[in-house]
């Protein structure tokens, strides 16, 4: 599991020290331990391994990209993380207790959204909240600050539907940051963005995660997105899914847009690029 | 300067269609309505009226409208269709409440619709008219017995319609609800209800529908009273412009049952997508 990129033992820019002395004070808030997910395909009688062997400590406020190509697990290590299925072997713990099934200490943004559609988003951004009993005052005021967070200001009466795929994304975030949760768990949160919208929401999230200090998975097969927004982008290889690679991210917090012509930033995603090129075209 | 001005005239098409005042008028669906129904009304008069068609074997639409005035007048025209209205009622009401539970526990439990769907799918296809003889045999001649056949002939769109919805449901919604901290309760009403009724709704219309076709077929045979009653009863005294107006009774209140449902699912569906063209 050492980094067997040269660019991870490349020299450190001078923003490092901070963030790996934030890291290593901060405890692990959740463990992942020797994950395995078998599924058993009913058409062909085959068991597919989507993990193999899946171990990870994620330290409280830290950002993780889990970057792969499509088919390496990824998604359903996140649904694990969730809770929405369970491992076949191994177990993950959340501060040292292990997660059976979902709650409101790990929320998820999905990439297809799942809003509610037949609610506003007003209605939206209140559920995480009415279900954890708040009284309806309460209940508003909040929902209203994470909506202008997002900047979705004005638009709290409109429906999923009335909506650009940006603006649904940005509900479905206030509505994942709703309940205070511990940790936000991001499954290709942009991939269904133009790619203009899909950068301001990069920045957007950039700031949002550091401004609320929460630990962040964020699933995504984007090199750029993933190092640009991560502490540390653990790369995964498909069939079965296993981590490959880990690389630490010296830049610092909040990434801002000029980060991305850093020369670090420039030369670890080509060099990423280059060394997941053949996996990624095996994958297709 | 002489290109730029080529190019702005060219798509420039002076022959857009302009709008009249009838056109406005007719672009409305229930004005539409109107004139279908009145054209298909005149084509009837003017085809009875023209001897084309024996004024016995097809009465004209002015003798049935006088029929029917005249049985709206001595008020058994209210009494037949009150007793068929309550009758789709209470048959409708069984269908709803057992169709909607079955549909969920199908839907919802895979070991349970691996049970029960066989029977459900080899009970569908014996229409209702055959259930008759072992109805009467059971209910006896009455409304039990008419409650029984609207009952089988609602259920099953009823169950089909939520089995679909329940089935169909967004994963991803069901998780993100969950991992938001959703009780059971708060899953039920706030996301399964809402999420499902654009199917289930158009499915207990259909349902309506051939409940309000099963009472008449059941009063036909086994009632006292009722539409299908009337008609039957002025069938053996020859009265066949009272058999047509009995018709056109039921024609016109399923039309307006469908007419007032549809109305209720635009405006609880108005969000989705099947609502929005």
């Amino acid at each position: 599991m050492t980094a067997n990129l040269a660019l991870a033992t490349a020299a450190i820019p001078a923003a490092a020290p901070a963030t790996a002395a934030r890291a290593a004070a901060a405890e692990v808030q959740i463990d992942i331990r020797n994950v395995g997910k078998v599924y058993d395909s009913k058409t062909t009688h085959q068991a597919v391994i989507a993990l193999d062997g899946v171990s990870l400590r994620i330290k409280k406020g830290e950002f993780i990209s889990l970057l792969g190509p499509s088919g390496c697990g990824k998604s359903t290590l996140l649904g694990i993380i969730a809770g929405f299925q369970s491992a076949s072997s191994g177990h993950i713990l959340q501060n040292g207790r292990p997660i059976s099934k979902p709650d409101a200490s790990r929320t998820v943004v999905f990439q297809d959204y799942a809003l509610f559609g037949w609610m506003t988003v007003q209605q939206n951004v209140e559920f995480g909240l009415k279900a954890k009993g708040l009284p309806k005052a309460q209940r508003a005021e909040i929902a209203r600050a994470l909506i202008a967070t997002v900047h979705l200001s004005g638009f709290e009466d409109k429906y999923p539907h009335q909506m650009s795929g940006g603006m649904k994304q940005r509900a479905a975030i206030a509505r994942a940051l709703a309940p205070d949760p511990d940790i936000l768990l991001m499954d290709e949160p942009f991939g269904a963005l133009d790619a203009q919208t899909r950068v301001l929401l990069q920045e957007e999230i950039a700031r949002i995660s550091t401004e609320a200090g929460k630990t962040v998975i964020f699933v995504t097969h984007g090199i750029d997105e993933a190092v640009f927004l991560a502490d540390r982008v653990v790369v995964m290889s498909p069939r079965p899914g296993r981590v490959r690679d880990e690389v630490l991210v010296p830049l610092p917090r909040p990434r801002t847009a000029e980060m991305r012509s850093d020369p670090w930033f420039v030369s670890t995603v080509k060099d990423l690029w280059e060394t997941l090129k053949p996996e990624w075209q095996k994958g297709d | 300067m002489e290109a730029e001005a080529d190019a702005g005239r060219l798509p420039v098409e002076t022959t857009r269609p302009r709008t009249t005042m009838l056109q406005t008028a007719f672009a409305g669906r229930p004005m539409r309505a109107a004139v279908g129904l009145t054209a298909f009304f005149a084509i009837w008069q003017a085809v009875t009226q023209l001897n084309l068609v024996d004024g016995f074997l097809l009465p004209s639409p002015v003798a049935i409208a006088e029929a029917l005035w005249q049985l709206a007048l001595d008020g058994s025209l209210w009494i037949h269709l009150g007793a068929s209205l309550q009758r789709v009622a209470v048959g409708f009401l069984f269908a709803c409440i057992v169709g909607l539970a079955l549909g969920l526990l199908c839907g919802w439990w895979r070991t349970v619709s691996d049970y029960v769907r066989p029977v459900i799918e080899a009970l569908r296809p014996i229409p209702p008219l055959a259930w008759i003889p072992i109805t009467i045999l059971w209910f006896g001649l009455g409304d039990a017995a008419s409650y029984f056949l609207v009952f089988l002939g609602a259920v099953f769109p009823v169950f089909i319609a939520t089995y679909t919805a329940i089935r169909g449901l967004d994963r991803n919604q069901m998780n993100a609800a969950l991992c938001l901290g959703a009780k059971p309760w708060q899953l039920f009403t706030d996301v399964l209800i809402p999420a499902s009724l654009p199917i289930i709704l158009p499915g207990l219309r259909i349902a309506l529908g051939v409940g309000w076709m099963c009472v008449v077929t059941a009063e036909l045979i086994a009632a006292q009273t009722g539409l299908g009653y009337l008609i039957q009863q002025s069938r053996m005294l020859f009265q066949i412009n009272n058999v047509v107006a009995g018709m056109v009774t039921i024609g016109l209140v399923g039309f307006a049952m469908s007419a007032i449902l549809e109305r209720i699912e635009r405006r609880v569906n108005a969000w989705a997508p099947s609502e929005r063209s």
